[in-house]
């Protein structure tokens, strides 16, 4: 566009103006985005737009046997990929009717509270740097990756671990393992007030979370809301302990919730979350030494496996909410069909359209970031 | 789920014409539907049995049966138990009707099967494309839609075989091993 051929154009005059949010934006949890229209500071609409991390995951399971399937679904939610693993193998474990030995289920719960506590840290993270608060970022995924170095000792894998497989767990536990497992947690521990310090009692950060992004219990009922955002209104509902899996009914904690629904509060409720799988984790750790036995059940040639047919619907509670799959075999060596349904499903979408109205444009990061939102699940 | 509560729900789904219902586990019942009677089926068990979380809304292609399934899974908060409602639709036309005015996160679900199979529900607030913006081919779910075929049509491969490959090949080494030597390669049955 040449300058003398420019002719500027004549809007009607108006305060409106359309920005693009994302996707590559500090403010942006992943490759996400959103299209915002603004009067001023203020939204007056949101609409999410995702699809930048499609990989057509539910079409590539149904194109793999179910044991390759294993290295797959992890790359579902970066954060915290160990659900999904345990919720693809319980799917097949239900539709075979396996049995999976004990020791196998304790060592599943180290791994899944483990990689919440890796979630959450990573969370606070991103979190804290969008109030310009990078200390608590770097604190975060320092400490972060002491829990990962765990998790590359006794699954091989940092990040994706790939240690559930249908039946029980791969590995059995390195000598002096649960040790260093206590090791870590007491240190995670003893840095928490530090945090509560630098981030959780900030004014910064309490002042920019308060009354930010607000539902109501209702309104998060109605919208399925799930996990720490719906007990950050005040409902105390986890699927750990609501709708059992593994052998969390044998195990003491907490749910801790909050009554206000605003950022704020979904925050502290994963804070305190942090605390509460901490106290499962020292549990596992406690008793893993006197439960002995095989760590999975014999399955067939894994090459050559056909599974019954069936269908099945798993839940389990990750870090961000509910986490579904359901699974259907027509009998046959590859899954018929693999639907999975990530907490993010409503979260960053419905949801984060519904938060984002009527608050300034720089509070859309801090209700993206509160909800704990991952696009990777959005779009599989 | 207590068993009154169980007694209950039978009695309460009873009142569908045409319905089946399976019980899997305490916690987990299977529901089969004629496609006419979910939505009565649903505000029944929202309104009267507590059924006020839709978990989610799943789609399976049933292609040599020519049918479309949905399963509608809902969660109650008080009996702590899921339902698991199963309907059958014809794959052509593929329309089916909107459940949003009874769960609101249905909009997310529909529209996300609307985008991977095609299918049209009437009455949901928001039919565009949201993942596959992009994209214009077939609904890509589909059981029809091969994606390696598609690849090959539209797509040409690359052909990557730098010279330190073909040296590494040359003297017999590298990662490539030949199929009489693969483990499983000569497995027969």
């Amino acid at each position: 566009m040449r300058p003398e051929n420019y002719e500027a154009q004549r809007q009607p005059p108006s305060n409106e103006f359309e920005l693009n949010f994302g996707p590559n934006h500090p403010g942006i949890e992943g490759n996400y985005a959103l299209k915002v229209k603004l009067h001023g500071d203020v939204v007056l609409e949101a609409q999410a737009d995702g699809g930048y991390l499609h990989r057509g995951f539910e079409k590539l399971m149904e194109q793999r046997l179910w044991i390759q399937n294993i290295a797959l679904v992890p790359r579902i939610c970066v954060p915290d990929p160990s659900p999904m693993e345990l919720c693809y193998s319980m799917a097949v474990e239900q539709l075979c009717g396996l049995h999976v030995p004990q020791r196998a289920n304790w060592i599943r719960v180290m791994q899944l509270e483990l990689s919440r506590i890796a979630a959450h840290l990573f969370t606070f993270g991103g979190h804290a740097a969008t109030t310009g608060m990078y200390s608590t970022m770097y604190w975060g995924v320092a400490d972060r990756d002491l829990v990962l170095d765990l998790f590359e000792e006794f699954t091989g894998g940092r990040v994706y671990s790939i240690y559930n497989i249908p039946g029980g767990v791969r590995r059995e536990l390195p000598s002096g393992f649960l040790q260093r497992v206590s090791e870590t947690l007491d240190y995670i521990e003893s840095r928490l007030p530090d945090y509560d310090n630098l981030f959780f009692k900030n004014q910064v950060f309490v002042k920019r979370a308060k009354d930010v992004g607000v539902m109501t219990q209702e309104q998060a009922l109605a919208w399925g809301v799930t996990g720490p955002n719906l007990r950050a209104t005040g409902l105390a509902f986890d699927v750990r302990r609501d709708d059992p899996y593994l052998i969390y009914d044998q195990l003491e904690f907490e749910i801790p919730t909050e009554e206000s629904g605003d950022a704020w509060a979904r925050t502290l409720v994963r804070r305190h979350e942090l605390m509460e799988s901490i106290r499962i984790v020292r549990q596992v750790v406690e008793a893993l030494p006197d439960i002995h036995g095989p760590i999975r059940a014999p399955i067939p040639n894994p090459l050559a496996w056909n599974v019954p047919a069936g269908e099945t619907y798993t839940r389990v509670e990750s870090s961000k909410g509910e986490l579904c799959y359901y699974v259907v075999s027509d009998g046959g060596p590859k899954p018929y069909r693999v639907h999975v349904r990530g907490p993010s499903s409503m979260h960053a979408v419905q949801v984060l359209e519904k938060l984002s109205v009527g608050s300034r444009i720089e509070d859309i990061a801090q209700t993206m970031f509160s909800l704990d939102a991952c696009p990777p699940e959005v779009d599989r | 789920m207590s068993k009154e509560i169980t007694h209950w729900l039978d009695d309460l789904l009873a009142e569908i014409e045409g319905i089946v219902v399976r019980r899997k586990s305490s916690r987990r019942v299977r529901v089969d539907v004629p496609a006419d009677a979910l939505p009565a089926l649903l505000e029944l068990l929202q309104g009267r049995a507590g059924y006020i979380h839709l978990s989610a809304i799943s789609c399976v292609d049933w292609i040599k049966e020519d049918e479309f399934e949905l399963v509608y899974h809902v969660w109650s908060y008080e009996s702590h138990s899921l339902v698991s409602a199963h309907i059958r639709i014809a794959r052509e036309p593929g329309v089916y009707l909107s459940v949003y005015d009874l769960y609101q996160p249905a909009a997310f679900f529909e529209r996300d099967i609307h985008e991977m199979y095609g299918i049209h529900f009437e009455g949901s607030p928001n039919m565009e494309k949201f993942i596959l913006t992009e994209w214009d081919g077939p609904p890509p779910m589909r059981k029809e839609f091969d994606s390696e075929a598609y690849i090959n049509e539209h797509l040409s491969w690359q052909n990557y075989n730098p010279e330190w490959l073909q040296e590494l090949v040359a003297e017999g080494g590298g990662v490539i091993i030949p199929p009489e030597e693969q483990r499983f390669s000569q497995k027969k049955k």
